[in-house]
This record gives structure tokens, sequence and C-alpha cells, in this order.
């Protein structure tokens, strides 16, 4: 039955992707462009070649982990939207370490900024996540709050106190050697990291389907009441999804610094946690629909940078059919609803007709 | 003859997957009051909310005055001067009394503003009128759920109500309150000639206000007869469709010991008020030790501070001796307690997970169905549970199936599957059978001896009191948040115990202590 | 230094960067009050942003930039209850999905319309028209506060008012009030929430599209990429600290005007500005906090009253 129950969600993805790509060619023909070219330059873009498909999966990198993130947090009921906060503070923890702990070898250095941003990170949604806990605050308003905070408060830390020497650049020094992460394939930004995120993937599949965890966080997001009743500890289990939340965004800046830009930038995160966000509400929290649908969302975003170099349509047309896609899926189980209870009655009128015939 | 108000023409209303009124035909005569009684789930609720224009009938038709009328939506029926009191308020928490009662049709001092002065005076005039006392200005959310129950019913007049629909007034009523309300009712129909449709499943109220009384069944109209022709008996079983004869069960004498001592227990429910005043027994081994009383006199809160569920303020629970006072619920059932919930749709289940999810709570971090209490461990889980819809008959094509799918006789099955699949020592079942059907019943009752006779001690908590004279070996009674009486089974009637359950008579019969007769406030 | 920073014309900027936080505040106050939270106010005032300067640079007119604005604010709002209402969608991902199409949009025709990157201004966009109160003119302290503003920072505290009376004074904001607190009582008065509620959603694209017109066009005529700049959740913060009461968020989009124009300020002399940008946010997540220990603090008193 469940088996069912995800095959025609599926199809229904299937139909909401299509019909935002049709959409898309839509806006594209009102434009004067042709949308089989923009189409085929997309995927070309995406997946063309060596260099293109490296960065594809580089651009997976931030928005697997931030899926992730999402996915654990939706799942026990308590939503962590505070992921670009909690992003931007890994980063600058990361980045942090990198440039004072200038002597270490990688092999130390680099766990340690990653803990770093794990702990940055998981703090971070450690408060929203016990005034929730505690005081019944609703967690939602808070993290959308912090947000701001944390990327003003990096932004602060970044132009002043530990701005780079080169001058007014947002951004701090350039982290030392020992923590980069080497590129993968050349002149693209694909590091090792990619290998990083492929074992945490597995490790949160693992934790969420096959184990007692990720069953009670489970349970508890579904009916809290059933769950304590049955002997869960409830509070606890909020607590550890979003701290986990946390830390997994934090992990994201992480990567940012170590394997992209080599230092912390004030802008460093075009929106990376709200599109995690949306992976994870598309693909119901599912951790290898968020790894699946990273890759189609990784391919979206480097192939319209090709599209808008080989036909001049905007790249920013993605974000449009990503939108266009959320509203689909979000519509979806109510488009659902309103068809069936409108042949429910139709057969009902229909029977009762007969019956009265 | 009396004159017919409004005559129900072969009404049917199909939900997806249930038919909720299959081709029911009744009338309402003017200045009677009627009943129309059934089971949960009967299709009552839903025959009114149509003719109240809530809903639309799937086929049907209504005649007002012998003329055929559309009620499309609320609107409709008022303008028909059909009211509706829901069973559940609907009264806006932080508005005033006032605005409450003149919402949808406030008095306007232009064609904007509110005239709010003319509000509170048309309030205190129905008051008046009407004989139901209330402050207009005071704020809903501070008010009891009896004053409540007056301002919906004023609300109702308000909009010029000649036809007053009252679904299941008295569910959330004390006992003095419903003797208020049955005047209000009488007042309402014999000197100020309205007509009153009431909705219940509580026999004794029917035969004690009614005119004429309609009994419905899953969803078919059984037949409508005077109250006076009517007996309890006559009226239970044209619910319940056969003769309603339970069979003794089988009960083993079995060694007793104290296992559950409780003693003093205070508590207070979810407003703040004191629920449990002092509440003290003791449950053996071997025994169903029934608590009877009318709903909302501290059953519910008792439970949940049994189960770690709720706060006792004062007082001490004992669980073979060891302390279980305010424990957290996972170190009450570690002590060999489980609970069936007497909300299982809030609190039983998980509406959206699996079967198997549902029955593996309380058992996912043990050996052996989780390594290491992390380690899932798909096989035996699935055996167990595999195991455990055979044994409790719970009727699903499959354990992947959602809870959801399930009827609700086969969804309390599974929670009873799991709660008494535990080997534990106290059992607390509350409102086993409530909405589940006949056949599931028997057998969940069945369920219940076999484990009293194989030594556990079951507290039972039920509204029905067929259920408790049935099941229970001893029975205590409950009134006000206070233990009233404690008899055994054989030595009590139920004439009697509803005087203890109402707080008329207090007392214990075993060791010959003299009953109080209090006298009514 | 200081008189550099605090004098009065910060208090008649504070006053210029208020009105738009009142604008979108007032609207989302009111889907606020019939149940909804709506986070995509920050999107509503971008494309109100966008199609205002759109409008006025194509029809001559910065009146056709209101109306394409409020147009456009209707259609998302509409956009927005569908969703969330029909078809019962959460309203968290239809507000990120309106925030996030908004960005791309805007983006997307910024270039496809007027062929520019990162932001669009010509001479040929009308600004909004300005006011000169007579009776304020030789009065000094107020003469420089509170003259010669755009049109949006008259015409927001109107709206104040007429909000406020709505809300408590007329049927029709009770009904609204009722849609959001418990529909069903609404409904079974013979009146619909989902009017109610479709209503609140129009009006918050509407006053979304004025408080995007008046940023685009009622100083510097100019779109730039991102324009709202977090206002749609200053916005949300303003309602949360005002409780949703009408004036009280006005007092809290005022606040938080001021912060917003001291930060400019200290930003050109180099003093950091992220603190006090920051003060909207933190003050928010106090104000939370302050409420939910006083409620807890009520419940405690019923009790104690009690006994």
């Amino acid at each position: 039955m469940k088996k069912l129950k995800n095959a025609e969600y599926l199809i229904s993805l299937f139909l909401s992707i299509l019909a935002s790509l049709i959409i898309g060619a839509f806006i594209m023909l009102a434009n004067g462009r042709n949308p089989v070219t923009g189409y085929v330059a997309l995927i070309n873009g995406a997946f063309g070649s060596k260099y293109n498909i490296a960065t594809t999966f580089a651009k997976t990198v931030p928005l697997v982990l931030t899926g992730l993130a999402t996915s654990i947090s939706f799942r026990s009921g308590i939503s962590n939207i505070g992921g670009e906060g909690q992003l931007y503070l890994g980063a600058f923890g990361a980045a942090l370490i990198g440039i004072t702990f200038v002597n270490l070898p990688g092999i130390v250095g680099i766990p340690l900024a990653l803990a770093a941003s794990l702990i940055a990170g998981g703090l971070y949604a450690l408060f929203p996540a016990i005034l929730k806990v505690r005081y019944n605050i609703d967690e939602v308003i808070v993290t959308i709050m912090l947000n701001t905070v944390a990327v003003l408060l990096t932004s602060y830390l970044v132009n002043y106190p530990f701005a780079s020497e080169i001058g007014k650049m947002g951004g701090t020094e350039i982290i030392a050697e020992g923590y980069q992460l080497s590129r993968l394939v050349r002149l693209s930004t694909l590091n090792t990291s990619i290998f990083y995120v492929a074992v945490i993937s597995i490790i949160m599949y693992y934790l969420l389907e096959r184990t007692s965890i990720g069953y009670e966080i489970k349970m508890v997001g579904q009916n809290s009441n059933f769950s304590r009743y049955g002997g869960i500890n409830v509070k606890r289990r909020m607590i550890f999804a979003m701290v986990v939340s946390g830390a997994l965004c934090g992990i994201a800046g992480a990567f940012e610094v170590l394997g992209v830009h080599y230092r912390f930038l004030q802008h460093i995160s075009p929106g990376y946690a709200w599109d995690g966000m949306l992976i994870a509400l598309i693909v119901k929290n599912n951790p290898i629909g968020v790894v699946l649908m990273s890759i189609f969302f990784g391919a979206l975003k480097t192939g319209s940078i090709s599209m808008e170099n080989a036909t001049g349509i905007p790249s920013e047309l993605i974000s449009v059919i990503q939108s266009i896609i959320i509203l689909f899926i979000a519509g979806e189980s109510g488009f659902k609803a309103k068809i069936k209870s409108f042949l429910a009655n139709r057969r009902a009128i229909k029977k009762a007709g007969e019956k009265n015939a | 003859m009396a004159e017919k108000l409004i005559e129900l023409k072969e009404i049917t209303k199909q939900f997806p997957g249930v038919l909720a009124n299959d081709r029911v035909s009744l009338d309402i005569e003017k200045g009677e009051i009627h009943a129309i009684i059934g089971e949960n789930g009967a299709g009552k609720s839903t025959l009114m909310k149509i003719l109240y224009g809530l809903y639309q009938p799937t086929s049907g038709e209504i005649y007002f005055k012998g003329k055929p009328v559309s009620i499309k939506t609320p609107l409709d029926a008022i303008k028909l001067g059909i009211g509706m009191v829901h069973q559940h308020f609907m009264l806006v928490p932080s508005f005033t009394v006032a605005e409450n009662i003149v919402l949808g049709v406030e008095p306007r001092k232009n064609r904007f503003m509110m005239d709010y002065r003319k509000a509170v005076s048309i309030t205190e005039k129905l008051s008046k009128t009407y004989g139901l006392k209330v402050d207009p200005n005071a704020k809903v959310e501070s008010l009891s759920v009896g004053i409540q129950q007056r301002i919906e019913i004023l609300k109702v007049l308000n909009k010029g109500a000649d036809i007053i629909i009252l679904d299941e007034p008295t569910a959330v009523l004390t006992p003095q309150e419903t003797e208020e309300l049955f005047k209000v009712i009488r007042k309402l129909v014999e000197e100020l000639g309205k007509t009153v449709i009431i909705i219940t499943h509580k026999l004794q109220e029917v035969l004690a206000l009614s005119d004429r009384v309609s009994v419905m069944r899953q969803g078919r109209l059984v037949g409508t007869l005077k109250t006076k022709d009517a007996t309890e008996q006559i009226l239970a079983e044209m619910m319940v469709g056969r003769e309603v004869l339970f069979e003794e069960l089988n009960r083993i004498e079995v060694p007793r010991e104290e296992v559950l001592t409780v003693k003093g227990i205070k508590a207070r429910d979810n407003r703040g008020l004191m629920a449990l005043k002092g509440v003290s027994f003791s449950l053996y081994s071997g025994e169903i030790l029934g608590i009877a009383g009318v709903e909302g006199n501290g059953q519910s809160e008792l439970v949940e501070v049994l189960t770690g569920l709720r706060q006792a303020e004062e007082g001490s629970v004992m669980i073979k001796g060891i302390e279980a006072t305010n424990k957290e619920p996972m170190e009450i059932r570690n002590l060999g307690v489980s609970h069936i919930p007497e909300d299982r749709l809030a609190t039983g289940l998980s509406k959206k997970a699996t079967i198997t999810e549902n029955m593996i709570l309380g058992y996912h971090n043990r050996e052996p169905y989780a390594t290491k209490g992390i380690h899932m461990n798909k096989k035996p889980i699935r055996e167990r549970v595999s195991r455990l819809i055979k044994e409790f008959d719970v009727r699903t094509p499959s354990q992947d199936v959602t809870a959801d799918k399930l009827s609700g006789g086969n969804m309390q099955k599974m929670v009873i599957a799991r709660e008494f699949s535990f080997d534990s020592s106290i059992l607390i079942v509350a409102q086993p059978t409530r909405g589940v059907d006949i056949g599931a019943i028997e057998f969940i009752h069945k369920e219940i001896i076999k484990k009293r006779n194989e030594g556990a001690a079951i507290l039972l908590v039920s509204a029905d009191l067929d259920e408790i004279f049935r099941l229970s070996d001893r029975i205590i009674t409950i009134y006000e948040g206070e233990i009233t009486g404690e008899f055994k089974r054989k030595e009590i009637s139920k004439k009697e115990i509803g005087l203890y359950m109402t707080g008329k008579r207090k007392g214990m019969r075993q060791g010959g202590v003299q009953d109080e007769e209090i006298k009514k406030c | 230094m200081l008189k550099e920073i605090i004098n009065l014309t910060l208090l008649q900027h504070t006053i210029r960067t208020a009105t738009p936080l009142i604008l979108a505040a007032l609207g989302g106050l009111l889907t606020q009050h019939a149940g909804i939270l709506n986070i995509g106010m920050e999107g509503m005032i971008l494309m109100g942003a966008f199609f205002a300067i759109v409008g006025s640079y194509f029809f001559s007119s910065s009146l056709a930039g209101v109306l394409m604005a409020v147009g456009v604010g209707i259609l998302v709002g509409l956009l927005f209850a569908y969703f969330v209402i029909d078809l019962k969608s959460d309203e968290f991902i239809i507000g990120i999905a309106i925030n996030i199409l908004a960005g791309g949009l805007t983006v997307f025709l910024l270039r496809s319309i007027f062929g520019v990157k990162g932001a669009f201004s010509s001479p040929d966009i009308v600004p909004l028209p300005r006011f000169r109160l007579g009776f304020l003119e030789g009065i000094p302290l107020l003469d420089t506060i509170f003259n010669n503003h755009t049109v949006f920072v008259y015409v927001s505290w109107i709206l104040v008012a007429l909000v406020y009376v709505y809300l408590y004074k007329t049927p029709y904001g009770i009904w609204l009030r009722a849609s959001g607190e418990f529909p069903e009582a609404l409904e079974t008065a013979g009146v619909s929430p989902r009017k109610m509620k479709y209503i609140s959603s129009i009006a918050c694209g509407v006053f979304c599209g004025f408080a995007g017109a008046h940023l685009s066009l009622g100083y510097l005529t100019l779109f730039t990429e991102n324009m709202s700049a977090q206002r749609g959740f200053i916005a949300m913060a303003a309602i949360i600290f005002g409780g949703a009461h009408p004036i009280r968020t006005l007092i809290a989009a005022f606040m938080f005007g001021f912060f917003d124009a001291l930060g400019i300020r200290l930003q050109v002399v180099g003093i950091p500005s992220q603190f006090t940008q920051m003060i909207p946010y933190l003050g928010t997540i106090v104000v939370l906090f302050v409420v939910a220990k006083s409620y807890i603090r009520k419940i405690k008193k019923n009790v104690e009253g009690e006994s």
C-alpha cells in the first residue's frame, strides 16, 4: 500500500516538473526565444562535458546537506527555517579555524574545521529548539529572525575584526593550504567535499530509516501525543533533530569555505538553505529523494548558465521554473482531494439515482 | 393533528468511503421535543447538519411547512427559522458574549459601522425573555461550559429560530447543568411555542424529556415512536439491531496481591481547575476494577496521572511498592503498566504510520527488534506484528497499510494488540469500546477477561455502564474528582449506582459503612 | 560627529523608511487575523517595486505604476489564497515559493524587458508625487520631519486608521478576526470564512504592492535586484511586535524604520551598522519570549486563584 502511495506521488512529481517546464517554454517563447534550443542547451550545460558534469555535482553539495538538514527537522515536527543562518555561522567557524591554526596538517585541520562548523550550526539551532520545547515559542519566526542576525553578525566580523588585508572585499584571508580541499576536475569547483557528502548522506539515510532514533523522530513528527504516551522522550528527540539539522547546515557552510572559496565571504550563500528546504519539501523528507532532487536542481542551476551563454535566455528563468514546481507539488494533495471528491460525488449521485429509479 | 413543520424525504449523504445517511425519511411536528438517537456514527449529526445547510444531501428532499425547500448554507436554514446548537461550541473565545450572539447579524450604526451598544441591549433583552442569565460584556474564554451553552442557545434564538436543533447538548454538562438545560428546553417549548430536536445517545434523557423519538442505525432510520410507548430496552435494541443480551463471561479465581496503590491524588485539568480532589484506591492482580462516572468528573485526568501524562500536585502512586508518582511514561511502562487511551486517534496511534510502525512502539528499542537498541531488525519486527494481527483479529490487507485506512473497531483492536502484548501486570483501559462495532466489542471484552484470568490487574474506565457491569469485579464511582463509592459488582444495581455517580449519595458498601444521603444543593 | 548622525533629518528618514514597513505590515496583519502567516511578503514587495517601475516607465505616469503594482499584488494575493485556502497547502511553502518566484522573475524580466543587469533607472520613469502640507510650513521641527513626503507616507497613516476601524468597529473586521480565530463559528453564523481569508490575502497583495511602489517610485526612481532587502521579514517582525494590532504595529514599524535609517547613517560615517540592523530581529525574539512567559504566568495565576 505504501509502495502504491509512493508511485502515485512520483507520478504527480513527474507531472509537476513537466508542467513547469512547459510553462517555462511558454515564457521563453513570449520572450522571442526557442524553447527547444533553450532546453537542449540546459541539458548540455548540465551534463554535456566533464567540466559541466563536475560543476553540476559541485552545486549538488550544499543542496544535499541543507536538504537533509531540513528533512530531519521537518520529520520531527519542528521546522528549521534557519538554515541560512546556521550555514553562515558554520562557514565562518570553519574559516576562523582555517586562518587561525595555520600550521596544522590537513588531516587534523580539516576535521577540526568541520567540527567547528558543526558545533556553530548545531548550537545556533539549539537555541530556537529550547525556546520551542520549553516555552512553546514558535520556531518558524525565531529561526527566520535568527537568519538575518547571523548574516549581519558574520558580515560585521568579516568587514571589521577579521577583514582581509587586501581591503574591503567582505571576506577573510585565505585559509591555510592544509585546509583547502583539493579540486577533482580542473577549473571546476568540484572538490573532495563530494566524498564527505556521500558518506554523510549514507549515514543520514541509515539514521532516519534504519535506527530506532529515526523511528522515534518519525513518530514524534507524526503524533507527539502518541509518542509521549508510548514512552518516547519527545523533547529530547525534537532537540536532537534540530541540532543535527543545524549541524548539517553548518557543514554545508564549511564546505563552501574549505572547498570552493577558500575563505569566508559575506555573501557566501545565494540561498542554499532555502533551496535545500524546497528540495526536502518536494521529496517529502525522503533522504534518497533529497540526493536525487539535489542533483536535478544542481543540473538546473549549472545548465541555466550555459543556456544563457548559448541562447541569451537569462539564467534566472530557472528560479521561476523551480518555484512553479514547488507550487504544483505543494498543491498536489489539494488537487488530488478535489478531484477525488468530485468523482465520489458523481458516483454517489449516479448510485442514488439508480436506486430511486 | 400536529402540523408537520419539517419533512425529510429519502435523504442520502455519501462521503468518500462512508454512506452516512441512507434514504432517511422523518418528520418534525410543531411544538414537539423530538429526540434522534443512535450510536456513534449512526448518522444523526450528519442528518441535522444537512437540515442546517452545513452539508448538502447527495439525494433526497426537504419540505418546510409542506413546500419543498433548498437549504444550501446555514443562512438558508436561518431564514427558515432553523437554528443549531452544536456539540462543540461555536463561540469565538476572545470575543465578548454580545459579539458572539450577534455574529453574522451585527446591528449597524450605518452601512459600515457596528453598533456595539445595541448588541449589548439585544443580549440583555434575549437574556431576560428566555430566562438565560449571561453577562454581555464578558469574554467567552473566561466562562464555564454551562454558560457557554446558554450563549449558544441565545445566539440561535437571536436569529429568530423557531426550530432549535441541539447536538449532544449534555455531553459536556454536569448533572445540575443538565437539569437546568432541561428546564430551559421545556420552557422554550411549552411557554414560547418553539420546536426542539435533540440529538443524543443517552436513553435516560430521551425518556425524560422527549415527545417522540427516532432511532438511527448505520445511516438508516430504524423507526420513530412516541416516547410514552418506548422503554430503554426497546430503544437499545433498535439502536443496536439485535437483542442486547450480554452473556456471562468466564471468570477464574486468581490469587490477589495489591499491585497499584493510589493515595490522596490531587491534580488539575487543562483549564487549571481541580479535577482530582484526593483520590485513593487500591488495585489487585487478577481483578477488573471499574471506574463508573459521568464523563468529565476526573476520570480522564486520573488515567493521565497514573500513566505519567499529567502531573499530580499531591498524593502518591505506588506500583508494586515502587514509587511511581509523576514519573515519565517510559518509566511507568517499564514498571509493567500498559495503557489503552480513551482517544485512540489523538493518543493511541499515528494515522499516517503503517500498522507495523504503530504496533512496534514501546518495543522499538528492545532486543531482538533493535540490536543494541539502535539498529532496527526488520524480520523480527514484521513477524511479531504479523502474529499480533492474527491473534487479535485486526482486519487489514497487510501490515504496511497506514492506520487511517482501518475501521474504528480494527484501529482499537490494533491498539489493544500492542498494549496487551507487553505482558504487563497492570492494564489501564479507558473507553475500550467507544466507536467500535458490536462484533469487535465482544472480542475486546473477551480479551480483557482473558488478561484478568491470567493474573493482570485491570483498571477499567468507561462511560458505558453496561460495560462496567459486565466486566468489573469491583466498581468505584467518581464524582467531581472524588471517589463516592466502592462496591462489589453483585452488590449494587445500575439504578443505585447512578446516585453515587451523580453525587447524590456517598459512602462505601464494603465493611458495612452507612451511606450518607447528600442533600441537593 | 554625533550631530551628523542624530538630527532632524534622521527622523525624516525614519518616516520614509518606515512607510513600506507599515504598508506591508498592515497587509500581513490582516492575513494574520485571518489565521494565515504570510512569509511571502518579501516577494510581494519585490514584485510591487518592479511592476511599479514597469507601469511608470511605459505609461509615463506614476499612477500607472501604482496600478500595475496593485494589479500584480492582487494576482499574487489570489495565487497565495488559492493554494493555501482552497488547496490547503502549507502557507510556509507557498510563501517561500513566492519569494523565490519573485526573485527570479524580477531579474528575468529586468533583463528581458529592459536589457540590463543589476539595476534599472531612467529619466522616463515618473516618480510618485510629493505633498506640501501648507499648514506645516513655517513650523520649525514639524515641517522638517513631516512635510514634503511622497504620497504613500501619508496614505500609510490613513490606512492604519482605516484598518483599525475596520478590524474593531465594523462587522466585516469582526468576521475577518473570527475567520482566523474560529472559522467554524463564523460558518455556522452564515458568513463564509473562506471569503474573508481571500479578502485578507488580496488586501495583503495590494498593500505590499503599495510598499513596493513606494520603494521604487518614491525617491529615487530605481529598481535594483533584491530591492525588498528583508523588508518583508521586518514587516513580519513588526506584526509580531505589535501583536497584530494596527496601532502597536505602526509603532513597531516606526521603531524598525528608525534603526534602519540609523544604520545607513552609521555606514556612511564608517561605524559598523550591523548591530543596529540586528535590533528588529533580536527584539522580536525577545518579544516572543516575554509573551510566552507572561502566558505561562497567566495560567499559573488562574491556578493560584482557584486554591
